[in-house]
């Protein structure tokens, strides 16, 4: 169990002004959580491609903003990621939930396949958004820590040092509903 | 219809210390009117994330203006950022559509609706506090003052010709100043300049 308080936490001793993005069923407590917090701005937006952008933006305007978003909108948002973050060399940890981890856990062997069949993509019992999230972090080149309980909160400080080290976009997964 | 020069020229003497955002094909027409830090061309980037991009400055920068120079091609892409604008107060922050109606860069195909479109409509059913249209230079250049004024966040759509412009790269070789360094370099030198405090 991960409680979002503690991820508030961590935002806040990292200095961050905004949190850019979409709820889910993972992220809503955190959502909640943002909505009344007097010293970080929650920015929703309509579609995720648009929260990247948006904190870009933020970014050069001298603020530090992350992003919040699921696994799926992280697959909508590619060439946002790739035109803005990226292109500027812009250091923003983005937060992901991580949608499916736990089939992904139970179907471990499928999941490591190197060709996924036509078959495996559309079992029930795999969720095809968990089956592509890490692979499509490695192949934009974002780095990326997982948190999947409260012990793993500071996961989130190291992937906060390596974006500043390195100027770049650096991820959190979230594995499972933040309490 | 406007020109990009009748456009451009009067928005970059009255500008005055507004961030300008602009991409596509107005970005080598306004870097013959500008060389200020506070341009930044979203060229070779991520097409259509121009408007969301500049919003996130407006929203960093609440006492100073931000000028977006979006396309109406670009402006189909992220039509949600008009919603977001409104939900987040932007009251700094103009949107110019400026709507030649063609995909400029790639050859001047149509956008989709055409001749149709009315972004002006679309920015009031969003909520934006203040919309203008234009599709004649003088009723423009004589409305800019209003427009620089206006409660925002503010919508602008304006007619213009257009053009040819090709494809846009950053490059030495490119005459508008904020195309000769990289994407990334042109960000970071206009996060620098905004970290100085606004002139009285």
């Amino acid at each position: 169990m991960t409680r979002a308080g503690l991820i508030l936490n961590e935002l806040k001793a990292h200095g961050v002004t905004h949190v850019v993005g979409l709820p889910d069923n993972t992220s809503a407590r955190l959502f909640a959580l943002l909505e009344n917090d007097p010293d970080v701005r929650l920015v929703q937006v309509t579609r995720e491609g648009e929260a990247f952008a948006l904190a870009a933006g933020l970014w050069v305007g001298g603020k530090k903003p992350v992003v919040l978003a699921q696994n799926t909108g992280l697959f909508e948002s590619g060439d946002a990621i790739r035109g803005t973050l990226l292109r500027m060399r812009i250091p923003v940890v983005c937060l992901i939930t991580y949608r499916g981890y736990a089939k992904l856990i139970a179907n471990r062997k499928v999941a490591s396949s190197e060709r996924l069949s036509a078959e495996d993509l559309s079992r029930p019992d795999l969720d095809s958004a968990a089956l592509f999230t890490e692979s499509t972090l490695s192949a934009w080149s974002i780095p990326y820590e997982i948190v999947h309980d409260d012990a793993d909160t500071p996961m989130i400080a190291r992937a906060f040092a390596l974006s500043e080290e390195e100027s770049r976009t650096v991820a959190v997964l979230i594995s499972g509903v933040l309490q | 219809m406007l020109t990009k020069r009748e456009l451009l020229e009067p928005l970059a003497r009255l500008r005055g210390d507004a961030v300008v955002v602009n991409c596509m094909s107005v970005v080598r027409p306004w870097g013959k009117y500008s060389a200020s830090d506070l341009d930044l061309a979203s060229a070779d980037s991520a097409m259509g994330h121009t408007a969301d991009f500049a919003l996130g400055i407006a929203l960093a920068q609440p006492l100073r203006r931000v000028i977006c120079l979006n396309g109406d091609g670009s402006m189909l892409m992220t039509l949600g950022t008009l919603a977001t604008a409104v939900q987040a107060g932007a009251g700094n922050y103009i949107l110019f559509v400026v709507q030649n109606e063609t995909y400029e860069i790639t050859g001047n195909q149509p956008v989709p609706g055409a001749g149709r479109l009315d972004f002006a409509l679309l920015a009031r059913g969003c909520g934006f506090k203040s919309v203008f249209s234009f599709d004649d230079a003088r009723s423009y250049e004589g409305g800019l003052p209003s427009i620089l004024a206006a409660r925002g966040p503010v919508c602008v759509a304006v007619r213009v010709d257009a053009g040819s412009e090709g494809p846009i790269s950053f490059s030495p070789r490119e005459e508008a100043h904020y195309l000769k360094t990289s994407l990334a370099e042109t960000a970071w030198r206009l996060r620098r300049a905004l970290a100085a405090p606004l002139e009285p």
